[in-house]
């Protein structure tokens, strides 16, 4: 999760800034949702409630946190990439 | 069609439980729910209901608003007299604008269906129509504080293999609460795709603790021999 790492481009972006719990996971959930297992969700949110709970919740729901850097130029600001987890047992997904 | 964001807004601590989701919550979208019967489980029944998000509501009940039902659920005070189905269907139009709510019409083809009927044997017929209909459905019957949930999927046993007597107590509003909210959260998780076990079962609530049975079909029971026809 170092910056520098070349990473692929992201199949789709939400921004979650402007939200609160619980839309924030939400709003997250539905875009990996959406999303082949696999391909990459870029999310825009702030420090706090947010930064703790949406890479963590993702985690526990079986995706990957494959990185987790401060938007350069905008203080609090946090940009996460996720990689959608595959569906199968034990899984929460539909 | 995806959800737009103020389903998501409404909807957003139902769409996040294991096994929902946006797909499952637009199933909920699609479904058109028949709810059947004068029980006082009915308006506690359509609230949940219609908070869940079920697209339509076709409220089948022309007996009139009592005293005894539930006023705080979904009828008022001044509602008492008027045609339950009548007074259910405004109070889900005045509550959310995302479900719509009316009484049955010719052509209104259901997807599920909720009965609590007043007595066993209408409850039976409702529940054996919309099992020859392949229709998933759910009997409510309120006996006391508790009463029992029948959850009979599209080819379970049905109803009548799976009730058993009960204590026969008079209804009672908490009876009528915990009954009615639990069939319609039977039949929300049927019909989003998200119930937790696929053959029938009947959930008795009685002194507060519940009791799930899985159903049997019955030797010689009509429903194992016809084919339902799905809608």
């Amino acid at each position: 999760m170092k910056e520098g790492i070349a990473i692929a481009a992201p199949a789709a972006r939400i921004d979650i800034r402007g939200i609160a719990c619980p839309l924030t996971w939400v709003r997250t959930r539905i875009a990996l949702e959406r999303l082949r297992p696999g391909d990459l969700l870029e999310v825009l949110l702030r420090e706090g409630e947010p930064l703790e709970n949406v890479p963590r919740t993702a985690a526990e729901e079986g995706h990957r946190v494959v990185a987790l850097d401060r938007l350069p130029g905008a203080a609090g600001d946090w940009r996460l990439r996720l990689e959608r987890g595959a569906e199968g047992e034990g899984s929460p997904w539909p | 069609m995806a959800l737009t964001d103020a389903e998501v807004a409404r909807y957003a601590r139902q769409l996040i439980l294991p096994g929902l989701g946006e797909a499952g919550q637009e199933r909920l979208r699609a479904a058109r729910v028949r709810v059947v019967g004068g029980g006082p489980a009915t308006g506690p029944a359509i609230a949940y209901l219609a908070e869940a998000g079920i697209g339509t509501l076709l409220i089948d009940d022309p007996d009139p608003v009592g005293a005894g039902d539930g006023v705080g659920f979904l009828y008022h005070s001044t509602d008492i007299g008027r045609p339950r189905g009548v007074a259910a269907a405004e109070a889900v139009r005045a509550a959310t604008g995302l479900v719509q709510a009316e009484l049955p019409r010719p052509g209104a083809r259901p997807t599920g269906v909720l009965v609590s009927a007043g007595s066993p044997e209408v409850s039976r017929a409702v529940a054996d129509e919309a099992r020859l209909l392949g229709l998933p459905h759910v009997v409510a019957e309120v006996d006391g504080q508790g009463g029992a949930v029948t959850v009979v999927p599209p080819g379970a046993p049905c109803y009548a293999c799976a009730v058993r007597p009960g204590i026969g107590a008079d209804p009672t509003p908490a009876g009528a609460a915990t009954v009615g909210a639990l069939a319609a959260l039977e039949l929300v998780l049927l019909l989003a795709g998200a119930a937790s076990e696929p053959g029938g079962r009947r959930i008795e609530v009685f002194r507060g603790a519940p009791l799930t049975r899985a159903s049997v079909r019955q030797p010689g029971c009509a429903c194992g021999a016809s084919k339902a026809s799905p809608p």
